[in-house]
Formats: structure tokens, sequence, C-alpha cells
């Protein structure tokens, strides 16, 4: 269709549409072009209105159209994600066209930018809890397998734990954890679906392919999230895709990359681990090869990788749309780690009735492979020998193996990658229909209903022949293990909302009101069979088995909700925010059924008061405070019912010559409910020079009640010595710093700098565990590889959750760990090497004590963006101050018995500074501290023009140095601070290409 | 035409809104699980439930090895009630070590305990879950509940006997608590379920109602024979209330040897049982052939499987030089060995330590955990009596005789010379059959002079040697705290040293007593 057409049938459709309800019959046109001011490139998908009637969408050669519009003085306004708000007044003569060419003001964090909340969007100024949005320009850069890796410092108060397997699940934590045994993670929400967080064993948002992203924003205070109230408590993060804009176009980008390892366990050298079994353990210097093998060498790789991407979007008057397509191969630098990744992206959006209905849908899909390295590879490269070749030809598997086959004795790490298979796959897929309706009978009312799906089915499977060590070891025979897990949830959302000045009232409201009401169905079926008939079949089949266990359980939830919220503007300068919401869930107790969730907000923009509005630079100040309500619900199903186990055919009781299986009743809470976090945060919002310089400052205070907790119940009351019931409570106190600055801003062709720096800190203190107990009380958590059932971290009020708790190692004159006899009473155990904290004359638990934590006191994050002409330039930094972690592998291999066992273990080199004959598992000497600075990535990037296309190249390297005094492999070890064989961190160098069609 | 649509989709929009608005019941019931609601719609289900009372001693969850654990806090393999009770009972004593370094483990060698000791904790857990779960089982079985689901006669009949069987068993954990821990809350099926703390109880009203609901069951219980094998039968119920009077002076100041003696003639009387030939036998896989076993804690290697139990035994005694082969299992853990006091408890000729384990083996325990440092005691093993290894190789078919024959008529002799009656002739013949059974003939036979209470003591850690009866014997000769008898390790130094009397009792757990504001805890802790 030409345009002349189109232009002429839209004329008809407004002309068509204006009729009814204006009484304005003619009316003057306005057309014009609008492009972006530094590129001089024209802009499609501009809203441009004039006051108090429709406008309409720029086309994707910028030009649009408006008609009907009253004769008089006329404001124009242009909006677009991403650009300054335009405003111009126009004068528009009835029957005459006025041109109007618009320029756009490219801006990253305006103050008109339209930032995504909940159920909604809302102008930046106009919010007034605390979020944060980031668009793709301040995205990290590189391999990014993780979606939320796109935002690793770029947020305040947001911290992504790292994983270092290819796209491996993370813990994300906003504002520290409010939870133990709930869940702390924030609700992920893409394009109005919750994410539902069920894989192979992956992380969850692994679905959703990095490229296709528009934006993220983070949702941290009560006021922004309390309208997902039961989800709520640890902040919202929502992602919203990409959508058409422009001309059709199709753009193609691709790149290589290749991983290393940056770190690895030290371990003793052959010559080292002879001498040290000469010394310890002499009766097992005959089993010691001649060899001088390194066995993570032999285990890791340099891990290729590729992605390529294709993106097909267009927009039309009525519809855009943008599908894409994308294939990921990313191989980890341990042998047996890849991950395959086929994902689709498609957003569709259809206009009727001149805009009045707009149809969205939206679908992500795509089909994961994974590959994990089999279980024991890093521990047992680790613990074997140096001395032992990898090979044995008198081996029927062909690999060496210790002698005996004792429990006591490492298994080759090379024999487990050649022989054993662990496999995983999850095809997932999320989509939504969203409809939204201007109410003929009511200017001002839109309906809205969202109906949406997320379907994953997973499927891990995983197989040990009996000719693996271990399973000779245990003479278990070969096993194979199947998991497939499907899960559905559907929702159901309905909304009006209303936004108008009201007649009554000075200012403006925006309210919305709806319904929600999710359902979701889990089948977790599992098959594990021992005792392989052959192992042929590998994962593939499932032979004969001596003996197998086939279990389904089936979890269902539903969570129904009604929710309000009201915003009050008035004249820009005072802003109020009222939201409550009202959740049933099938997870809450009948007593219980209904939780409320109630938040108010209040904003004060100063800047917009005429004794500061222009007379300064301040370009914008606001202040704001919030306070809400908001709860928890993500715990297990069912834990309000009374329920019988029934036990397996292994736990049987014997009567006579009859096994009987058993059942057991076991405890429950019926009055379990949501946990609640009361917030408040008080925020400024601040600018300079026109935004060129701006940021926020929070401070915040988050507690948490009603904290469900598995804790001892007076023996004898129930039918477990533990109960899961809401009993405890935690706090959360922080503040939060950003300013983002264009350093430099010399337009296209000259030198523009901006940089962002970030920086927070948290305080997490669990207040109690069970309020009529007193401080005495303590669970311990952080179980630790070394002895059975060590654990090495506390739960107890007053300290931050999973603080570690040990002992107070003495220290000689150098700081050193002390282990000798200092009681001389002929033997060296803990009575001497330990502070005896009671002073009781006995060193045991009770000397214990609470001693730092994983969590960092602080995390700060900067980044920097330059180009000049054609090059750019961006590296993004990444500081956490004072977090700890324990050095596991230290703590289990650094101590000469591992030698004493039957065949010996390779020993962690912290051994030959500290001597220790016996594990020292709760020494505070093996808590260290982790601080570091870290260059996440660094990226060059170059720009050129390609047969009239626009190409740009780049490379990127990511974890390019790490500054840290941490002995360990990454001081980044997990959320909880242990670092035990821990998956090596990679340094990836990346190469690829963009371009456009 | 339009109008119309809009109007439509308006109508569409609303109803929308009312329909779902319509919808608020939140209620999900479980589908894959069963709930107290249907449990007993199931008749199978009061023998599943009484069942899994047994099995609180026998495994430590609903899955065998591990998984679904019943108490929480520890690791579910250190959890398993035998296992827990055995360390209790064995490793403060005279009779052994454990070498592992396992958090809170080693304090349980050397007498010094804390309130927070996760073995200790453990084990008091443990006992209330067996008394949780008879209860429940008690309560759920009443007059009233199987009237009212319509319960056949003769299977109400059963159930019957299940409840005696229930009380049993409840009885058991009762006499471990005020044993280990002393005074402790007494909690029965007439309380309710809940958390409201119970109050404390003395240890004497605890013996009382054991004794009492001893008396009132003895007759309800199934008889001993094959088909009653594993399950607590009459004089089963006798041979406890014989344990509970033998340790009468302690547990309420006032002896009751009269009662003891009743009790015990009463369980060798029954007629049941005969001393095994083969005092290996007693220890070996195919042991539930036994005729000498009054109360059996069965496992078995592929229907009952525990890390805990007798598993644990069969491992944790076996390392350095030992063959694990030889013993019917997959490998060693290098555990548990003999303090030299044990050892040396031994003469000459005496088969009971013909299995000892001496290659490389040094008599004297001077490091806990050096493997060489004590005589390796392979007392129980998953081979059997022909000589073929058990049906797993990691979990043993061999059960834990808790209570056997040849323990009564060690407690007929102390009985007798502690003046509860019967005759020295009878002590002297009993005593005896266990000394010619040990050497093989009458080479080792004592003299009526030699049967004094001291020879008793010995005697008893010869022949129980590592059954888990030595901590209650020390204590009921009084000889397990202070300085009369010195051990090596007693008090954490290698020597020995003199410890302080308040051991004599386990801490209440530092846990429970914030759980449960009525307790007060033991004396020295």
């Amino acid at each position: 269709m030409g345009r002349r057409v189109q232009y002429l049938v839209g004329a008809l459709l407004a002309v068509l549409w204006l009729t009814p309800l204006s009484a304005q019959q003619s009316g003057g046109t306005i057309i014009g072009r609008v492009t972006d001011g530094t590129t001089q490139q024209p802009l499609g998908g501009v809203t441009i209105t004039t006051v108090g009637n429709r406008g309409a969408l720029s086309e994707a050669d910028g030009r649009y159209l408006i008609v009907g519009v009253p004769a008089g003085t006329q404001t124009v306004q242009a909006t677009m994600i991403g650009y300054a708000e335009f405003t111009q007044t126009v004068t528009v003569v009835a029957g005459q066209t006025t041109t109007l060419n618009i320029e756009m003001t490219a801006q990253a964090v305006g103050l008109s930018e339209l930032v995504v909340v909940t159920y909604g969007q809302q102008r930046a100024a106009d919010i007034t809890g605390s979020v944060k949005q980031i668009t793709p320009t301040e995205f990290n850069t590189g391999r990014i397998i993780r979606p939320l890796d796109l935002i690793q410092s770029k947020v305040a108060g947001l911290q992504i734990v790292d994983n270092n397997e290819p796209g491996g699940g993370g813990a994300i934590r906003i504002r520290g954890a409010t939870s133990v045994n709930a869940s702390s993670q924030p609700l992920v929400v893409v394009d109005g679906m919750p994410v539902a967080n069920l894989t192979d064993g992956r992380g969850a948002l692994t679905y959703l392919n990095s490229n296709d992203i528009a934006s993220v924003t983070v949702l941290k205070d009560a006021s922004a999230t309390a309208m997902y109230g039961a989800n709520a408590a640890n902040g919202v993060i929502i992602i919203t895709t990409k959508s058409g804009r422009h001309a059709p176009q199709l753009e193609y980008s691709g790149s290589v990359s290749a991983s290393v390892i940056t770190r690895l366990p030290d371990m003793l050298s052959a010559a080292e681990f002879r001498q040290a079994v000469q010394q310890y353990a002499p009766q097992s210097v005959g089993q010691l090869g001649s060899a001088n093998t390194d066995w993570f060498s032999h285990v890791d790789r340099t891990g290729y990788g590729q992605e390529h991407n294709l993106a097909l979007s267009g927009a039309g008057e009525t519809m855009n749309y943008r599908l894409s397509m994308g294939y990921l191969d990313q191989k980890g630098v341990i042998d047996g780690t890849d991950m395959q990744r086929l994902s689709l992206g498609l957003n569709y959006d259809q206009r009727f009735f001149d805009d009045h209905l707009d149809i969205k849908i939206n679908e992500n899909a795509s089909h994961v492979v994974n590959h994990y390295t089999p279980g024991g590879v890093i521990s047992n490269a680790a613990q074997m020998g140096p001395t032992q070749p990898v090979f044995d030809a008198s081996n029927p598997t062909g690999y060496y193996e210790w002698p005996g086959n004792t429990l006591q004795s490492a298994d080759n790490p090379v024999a487990i990658l050649g022989l054993a298979t662990d496999k995983g796959k999850t095809d997932k897929s999320v989509g939504n229909l969203q409809a939204e309706y201007d109410m003929p009978f009511m200017s001002s009312l839109k309906a809205h209903v969202n109906l949406g799906y997320d379907l994953t089915q997973a499927e891990r499977q995983t197989f040990s022949p009996s000719d693996l060590h271990s399973q000779l070891k245990s003479g278990g025979g070969g096993n194979v293990y199947w998991r497939t897990p499907s899960l559905l949830n559907t929702l159901l959302e309905t909304y009006l909302n209303y936004t108008a000045p009201l007649s009554v009232i000075p200012g403006n409201i925006d309210l919305t009101g709806g319904y929600s009401y999710g359902k979701s169905h889990g089948e977790y079926p599992y098959f594990s069979g021992s005792g392989l008939s052959t192992n042929l079949l590998n994962v593939y089949g499932v032979p004969g088995t001596a003996t197998a266990q086939n279990q389904q359980s089936i979890e269902e939830s539903k969570l129904i909700s009604v929710f309000g919220r009201l915003n009050y503007n008035y004249a820009d300068k005072y802003l109020l925010g009222l939201s409550v919401r009202r959740d049933g869930s099938s997870r809450f107790g009948p007593t219980n059924a209904w939780g409320t969730f109630p938040a108010v907000s209040l904003a004060w923009r100063i800047s917009e008061e005429s004794f500061l509005k222009d007379k300064t630079p301040l370009s914008d100040l606001k202040l704001r405070w919030s306070w809400g309500k908001t709860g928890n619900q993500d715990f297990a199903n069912y834990q309000q019912y009374s329920t019988y186990l029934v036990g397996n055919t292994q736990a049987q009781a014997q009567f006579g010559d009859e096994f009987v299986t058993t059942i057991r009743p076991g405890a429950s809470d019926p009055n379990i409910k949501w946990e609640a976090t009361k917030s408040w945060d008080f925020g400024i919002d601040y600018g300079f020079a026109n935004q060129r310089f701006n940021g926020s400052i929070d401070w915040y205070n988050k507690s948490t009640s009603d904290l469900i907790f598995t804790v001892p119940v007076a023996a004898g009351t129930n039918l477990s010595n533990y109960l899961t019931t809401n009993i405890g409570s935690m706090k959360n106190q922080g503040f939060e710093f950003s300013l983002d600055a264009d350093l430099l801003k010399s337009g296209s062709g000259g030198l523009n700098w901006n940089a962002s720096f970030t920086a927070s800190h948290n305080k997490n203190e669990l207040v109690s565990i069970n309020p009529y107990a007193g401080p005495a009380q303590q669970i311990l958590v952080g179980g630790v590889a070394g002895g059975v059932g060590t654990l090495i971290q506390v739960l107890q009020p007053g300290v931050p959750i999973n603080s570690f708790f040990v002992y107070e190692h003495k220290r000689d004159s150098n700081g050193n760990p002390i282990y000798q006899d200092t009681n001389g009473d002929g033997t060296i155990n803990e009575q001497d090497l330990y502070v005896d904290q009671n002073g009781d004359g006995i060193i045991n638990v009770a000397d214990r004590r609470p001693f730092h934590d994983p969590e960092p006191k602080w995390m700060l994050g900067a980044t920097s963006n330059m180009d000049y002409g054609a090059w750019d330039l961006s590296f993004t930094l990444r500081s956490y101050l004072g977090n700890y972690v324990y050095n596991n592998v230290a703590s289990n291999l650094g101590t000469y018995s591992e030698v004493t066992r039957a065949s010996p273990y390779n020993l962690q080199a912290s051994v030959l500074k500290t001597g220790f004959e016996t594990p020292q598992y709760l020494s505070d000497y093996y808590v260290e501290k982790a601080s570091f600075l870290r260059m996440d990535n660094i990226t060059l990037g170059y720009s050129f023009t390609y047969q009239g296309r626009p190409v740009r190249a780049f490379g990127t390297i990511q974890s390019a140095f790490t500054l840290t005094g941490y002995s360990g492999v990454d001081p980044t070890a997990g959320l909880n601070g242990l670092d035990n064989n821990i998956y090596p961190r990679s340094r990836t160098f990346t190469g690829g290409l963009s371009v456009r069609f | 035409m339009k109008t119309t649509m809009r109007t439509a989709i308006a109508a569409v929009a609303g109803l929308l809104l009312v329909g779902a608005t319509a919808c608020t019941d939140t209620t999900v019931e479980p589908k894959s699980t069963i709930t107290g609601a249907n449990v007993f719609n199931d008749a199978g289900a009061y023998k599943a439930f009484i069942a899994r009372v047994y099995t609180g001693l026998a495994v430590s969850g609903q899955q065998g090895p591990a998984g679904q654990p019943d108490i929480q806090g520890i690791d579910e393999g250190f959890s398993q009630y035998l296992r827990l009770y055995w360390e209790a009972e064995e490793l403060p004593t005279d009779e052994a070590v454990i070498g592992w370094g396992d958090v809170g483990l080693p304090e349980m060698n050397t007498q010094l305990w804390a309130a927070s000791n996760s073995f200790v904790v453990a084990m008091y857990y443990r006992i209330y879950f067996q008394v949780g779960m008879a209860n429940e089982f008690l309560r759920e079985t009443t007059d009233d509940k199987l009237s009212a689901r319509n319960v056949s006669s003769s299977l109400r009949a059963q159930i019957q006997q299940y409840r005696a069987e229930a009380r049993f068993l409840r009885a058991l954990s009762y006499w471990h608590a005020i044993d280990l821990f002393g005074s402790v809350p007494l909690v029965t099926e007439n309380d309710p379920l809940g958390s409201t703390p119970p109050p404390q109880a003395t240890r004497a009203d605890i013996y009382n109602y054991v004794v009492s609901e001893l008396q009132d069951i003895q007759n309800q219980l199934p008889d001993p024979g094959p088909s009653t094998y594993g399950r607590a039968t009459g004089p089963a119920a006798s041979m406890l209330l014989a344990k509970l009077y033998m340790n009468a002076g302690v547990y309420t100041g006032s002896p009751d040897w009269t009662n003891a003696m009743n009790a015990i003639q009463q369980v060798i009387g029954s007629g049941a049982y005969t001393l095994d030939p083969s005092y290996q036998h007693l220890f070996q896989a195919d042991n539930n052939t036994s005729p000498e076993i009054i109360f059996a804690i069965p496992q078995d290697g592929l229907k009952t499987q525990t890390w805990g139990g007798v598993t644990f035994l069969v491992h944790a005694e076996c390392g350095g030089n030992m063959s694990n082969a030889d013993y019917g299992i997959d490998g060693c853990w290098w555990g548990i060995r003999l303090k030299q006091q044990a050892y040396n408890n031994y003469s000459a000729g005496d088969g009971r330590a013909s299995y000892f384990y001496t290659t490389d083996q040094n008599v004297d325990v001077a490091s806990i955990s050096n493997w060489n440092d004590g005589i390796a005691a392979p007392k129980f093993t998953n081979k059997t009596s022909t000589g073929a290894s058990g049906s797993h190789a990691t979990f043993v078919d061999t059960d834990f005789p808790m209570f056997r024959l040849g323990d009564a008529y060690l407690m007929y002799a102390e009985a007798f010379l502690r003046g509860g009656g019967g005759t020295q002739a009878q002590a002297l013949a009993y005593v005896n059959a266990l000394r010619e059974r040990a050497f093989g003939g009458t080479s080792g036979d004592i003299t009526a002079d030699q049967l004094t209470l001291p020879f008793i003591l010995a005697e008893r850690g010869r022949e129980l040697l590592w059954e888990g009866h030595r901590r209650v014997d020390l204590i009921r000769y009084g000889e397990y705290t202070g300085g009369d008898y010195i051990w090596a390790w007693k008090g954490g130094v290698a020597a020995g040293k003199s410890t302080e009397s308040f051991r004599d009792l386990y801490p209440l757990p530092a846990s429970e007593l914030v759980a449960n504001p009525n307790l007060t805890q033991n004396p020295g802790y």
C-alpha cells in the first residue's frame, strides 16, 4: 500500500473515529518528520500527541500525520523511550496543514523517559518509589548468557551472584536477603508474565536471549513492588523485550569467543606430594607412581563459544512486529560442560479501531541442551595423586585408578569424564496476549486483559557405568537417573486504568484496579535404577536394574489477587502513590487464606518549585519517601496439610519373614502464611545541568516478620523435632548511591564520554528465630566438605544470616595459626589450638562464635562509555568490600591426614604453611576476606558502513582482571561464600559484529 | 458496525472482569500426597503405621538408606536411633573410641560434650520422635476413631495388639530418655498434638509410668516365635522391665532387686529362648535365626537400609589392613576401636576375643584419630554363619540384638548377688554357661567364690562388648564418672582422668531449653 493511500485511509479512519466524540467538525492537520537530533536518522514509533487529543505514531521514515486538530495554539508532545520528551507549541488553522519537524534528543536517563512499572508505565519524573531502568546502551558486554548479567553492577543494591558455569543458575538479591527458608529471589516478570523457576539445572532465565531485551527495570522499594503483594518482598525485576519500530529491517549480530580459566586450586606438585606421603604415610609410598600429572590440565580446556542472532522487525501504521531467532553454543572451561540454545522471540502488536484497541502478542521460546561435567571431576582433580598416571593399559577401562577399590581413595577425574554422563535439556515457552482497550463511552478509561502461560519441560539424566571407579568402590553396579519435571503456569489478569484531571480537585489522577488469577501445575517424575544390566545404553535407555525407584509428585498452587493503585500528581510538584493488593494463596493455611499488602509513597519535586526552577543548575531535585508491606509466599506447597509419607521399599519394617512398607505422619502448621516485610525508603533524585549529571541516593530499612523457620518444637509435642512455621524476624538496612554523568559531550564525531557509578551498602541482621526463646538459639547451616554433616555457618539472632561459625585459632607472632601441643598433654587437639571463649577449660561447640559473613558490605560498580568518531570503548568495574569466603578446598585438603587414607589424597598447598596433621574445619583461619576489584568487561568497537549497511565490529574481554587478597579459586564463590571445588572462573575473549539490512 | 464491535469488546472485557472476580477459592488439595483426611481409608494403614514406629529404631527416614529424614538438625546417617544410642552408651566408656573428627563426635569419646553437641541433641530428638510416633498411633486408633471408620472386628483385634506394641516402643524410648537425660517431659497420647511445651516430669515419675505401662501391656503383646521376630513380645516387655528394675536405684534412688529378679525369671522362664551355641552367630548376617535373641532391631541389606544401625557398626569397625571382603562389606570406614582397658579385660582362651584384629594395631590408644591405635574388634559382620556374604555389600543383613538371653543370665547373677533372690547355684550355672560357650569348654568356669559383683561387671564387659550396655552398667556400679576407675581418654587426656559426676547424665539439648521454657537443665551443664 502506498504511503499516500495509507495516509488517506488513516485520515479517513481518524475522521470517522473523531466524528462521534468531538464537537469540532473541522480542524487543522499537523504533519512533519521526526529525526534523531544527533544522527539525523529518521525515527519511527515516536508517539506524537496534541494536548487533549489523540495523536499518532511516526512511520519508519519518521513521518507523522495528525488530523482534526482544533484550531488555535496547540502544544505538541513527542515521546519515545530513550529520548527526552519534546514539546513545542504550534498554531493550527482550521482546514490548513501545519508542518512541524521534530528533533529528538537521545537521553538515557531522562525525566520524561517512560519507565516500566507494575501494571503500566510511568514518566521517570513522576515515580515516587525506588526504581531503576536499564536499557541496552548501558548493558554489560561480551558473552552474556544469563540475561540479568546484562545489568550486573548497573543498579545500586542489586546483587547478581556469579556462577561460572555457562548459563549457570545464580541467586539474585535486591537489598539483601529477606528470608532464610523461603526464597529471597526477586520476582522476575517478562512482558507481563512472571517467570517460573524450573530448568534442568542451569539458570531459570537462560531461556531468554539477551539480544531480545529492550529494558530491565529493577523495582526496589515496597511502594514500587507492593502491587505484586505476596510475591513482592524480594523486589521485582521487569524485563521488556524488543519490539519493531522502524521500516522493515533485518539485523544480524554474531560473535565468537574463547574462555580460559583464571585460577585453579593450589595443590601440591608431584614432588611435594611424594615428600608428604614419605613423611606422613610411609606405608603408602609403595602405591606412588612415577608420573608428574597436573590433573587439572587434563580436565580443563579453552571453552569456545559462538552466537548468532537474526532479528526481523518493522512497524506499520497499525502494527509493529519483531521476530528473532538465536543460536548459542558455549563450551565451559572444564571438559564436559556446554550449553546450546536455540531461541525464538516474537512480538506482534496490532492496533484496531484507530488505535483504540491494542493487541500485543509476546512469545519467547527456547530449546536448551546442557551437558554438565559429571559429579566429582573437579573435586577428584584436586584429590588425585599427582604422582599417578592418567592411563593404565592393564585396567579394563584404560584409565589408571588407585588399587584396591577402597572407599578411601580418590577417583581418576579423566576416567569420570570419559565414562560418566550428565546431561539435560529444557524446553520453555512463555507467551501472552495483552489487550488494551480505550473505553468508547469514557475517554481516559482503559481496560487491560493479559492472558499468559509459561510452559517448561525439562529433563536431566545421569549415568555412571558399573566400571566407573566410584561404582566399583561402592559395589552398587552402574546406575542411571532420570528426572523429567514439567510445569505449566497460567495467568489471567484484568485491570482498568483511568487517567485524567478531575474537575473536583486540582491535579491529575491515575487510577488502576484489577484482578489476577494464576494457577500452577507441576509434575516431577523421576526414575533411578542401580545395578544396571548393561553399560551400553548410557542414559539413552533403561535396561534391567537390580533396584529401581520411581516416583511422581504433583505440585499445584493458586494465587488469586485483587489490586488497586492511585497516583496523584499535583502540578508536577507533589506526588502521591497509594496501592493495595489482596492475595489469596493456596499455600496459606485456612485461617490466613488472604493477605493484604498496602503501600504509600510521597514525593516532592523541589526543583519544580518557583524558588528553584530555572534559578539554579539543578534540573531535578526530588525527595521521595515510601512505606509498604509486602509478602513472600515462595515456599513449598501443602505446608498446612497434615500428611502421611509412604516409605520406600528400602525402609521397611521386618515382622517375622514379612517386610512391611511404612507410613509416617508429618509435622505441619495449619496456620502457615506469607512472610511479611515492612519497609520504608527515603530517597533523593538529583540532576544538574539539564540532567547531564544525575543520580539517586536512597536509605532504606526492611523488617521481615513471620519469617518461616523450621524450628525445634518442644520435643514430644509434634511429629518431628522441627516444625515449619512463621516465627522469626530479620532486618536489612542500607544505603545506595548512584551517579550518571555525561562527562564529555561533543556530539557526533567528537569525543563523548559517559560514566556512571553505583555504590550500595547493606547490613543484614537476623533479629530472632523464636521470639519466645531469647538470643541463645542457633541453627547451624552451611554444609561443607570434610567430615560428615560439618556445618560452618550459623543463623543466630543479632548477627547477619549465614555468619561463619568457627573457633578462634590461636596465632603465632607472624599471624599464622599455631599447630603445637601447647598444653603438653602429648597430643595436639582442639584444646591446644583454639581460644576458650567461655573460659570453662574445655574447647567444645560452646567456644565457636560468629565471625564475619559472606554478604558484601559494600558493592561498587563503575561503568564508562566513550566514543570518538567511529570508535567506542566501554568498560565495567565491580568491587565488593567486606565479603568473606570459607576456603573449603584448603580446610578439607590442607591437612596431612589426607595422605594417610588407604590411598593418599593430594593436599592443598596451605598445609605447607600450617603443618596441620588433622583437619581443622572449624578454624577461623579458613574464613578469608574476599574483597575484590574486577574488570567485568572491556569492549572496543568500531562502526562503519559497508555497501550502505551499518556495521559494528567489536572485541570484548570479560573478567579482564581481578585484584583480591583471597587465596582460593574465586572471591565471588557463590551466595553463601563456600568455596569448595566450585566451577572455576573464566576470562572470555569475544569478537563479533552486527549488521543491519 | 464499528460501534457494535466496540460494544462487543467492552462486553467481553466486562464479562472477563466479572467472571474472573467471581473466583476466589484458593484451596488446592494435595494430589500426590496422602493426608490425614484419607490415610485410614486404607485398612492396611494401621499395620504400615505401627511398622513405622518399629523402623524408628532401624532406619533414619522414609527413604532407605537416606532421604525424607525423621529428624532434622544433623546429618541423616548420623541421626539413626541405634547409631546414636550405641555412641551414647559405648564411646564415653572404657570400651570404644571412634577416630573421626566430625563436629561433636570427638567429645563423645571423652565425656566432654556440651549441651549443643549434635549427637546428644539428636539422641534426645530421636527418643521423642519415637514417643511422638507411638502417641500419634494411639491417638489414631482409639475406639471412637475405629468405630467412626467402621473398622472390622478382626482388624480391631489386631489393632489392639499393635497398640500394646506402640506402648512397648514408647516405654523403651522413655527408658532411654531417663537413663540418658534424667528428668524430661512425659508426653502421652492424652496430650494434644501441637506445640504447647509440656512440663518436665521427674525421672522417678517417668520410671513409674514406664513400669506401669509395661505391666499393663505384658499380656497383650504377641507371643515370641519366628513369625513375630522383630516385634515386641511378652518376654521382651519382661526384659525391659528387668532393665528398669535393675537400675531403679539410679533412676529413683531406691533399688528394686526383687522385682528385677522376678522379671528376669519371667524372661528366662518363658522358655522361648536358649543360648546360641555359637557366640559369633549372634552378630552375623543370619542372626535372625539365633534362638537367643529376645528383641532385635532388624536390618536388611535390601529392604531395611540405613547409614546408621549395624551398617554403621560393621563398616566403622573395619579399617587399616583389614580386608573389607572378610566382613562381607564394600569398604571400611576406619572408625571404632577398643580402648586398651576393654581389650585387656579378656584372658587367653576367651573365644569372645578371637575375632579381634591385632595386626599392626597398637593396644594403647595414644591417638584417637589414628586407626592403628587400639585393637580392632569386628564383632558385627555381614557374613552369615556359613560364610556367605549378606544380600548387599553396603547395607548389612545383621540385626542388632538389643535384648538377648546371655544378658538375662548375667542380670540374674547380679540381681542374686545384690539380694534380689534366686540361688547361687543357678547364678553360677548361668555364668558358667556363658563362660563355657566362650572358652569352648569348662576351662573358663568360675567358682562360687569368684562370683562377685566386680566379676559380673567385668564379665558383662566381655560378654556384651559393644552391645550398647556399658554406660548403664558402669553408672549402676558407680564407676562411670569420678576417679574410681580411670580409662584411656576419660576426661580428654590419653591416660584418662577423673570426670565430674554430673556427666552421668547427658545435658538436655540447648535448643530444647529454647523450645521448651519449662525445662531445667541438668546440673553441671
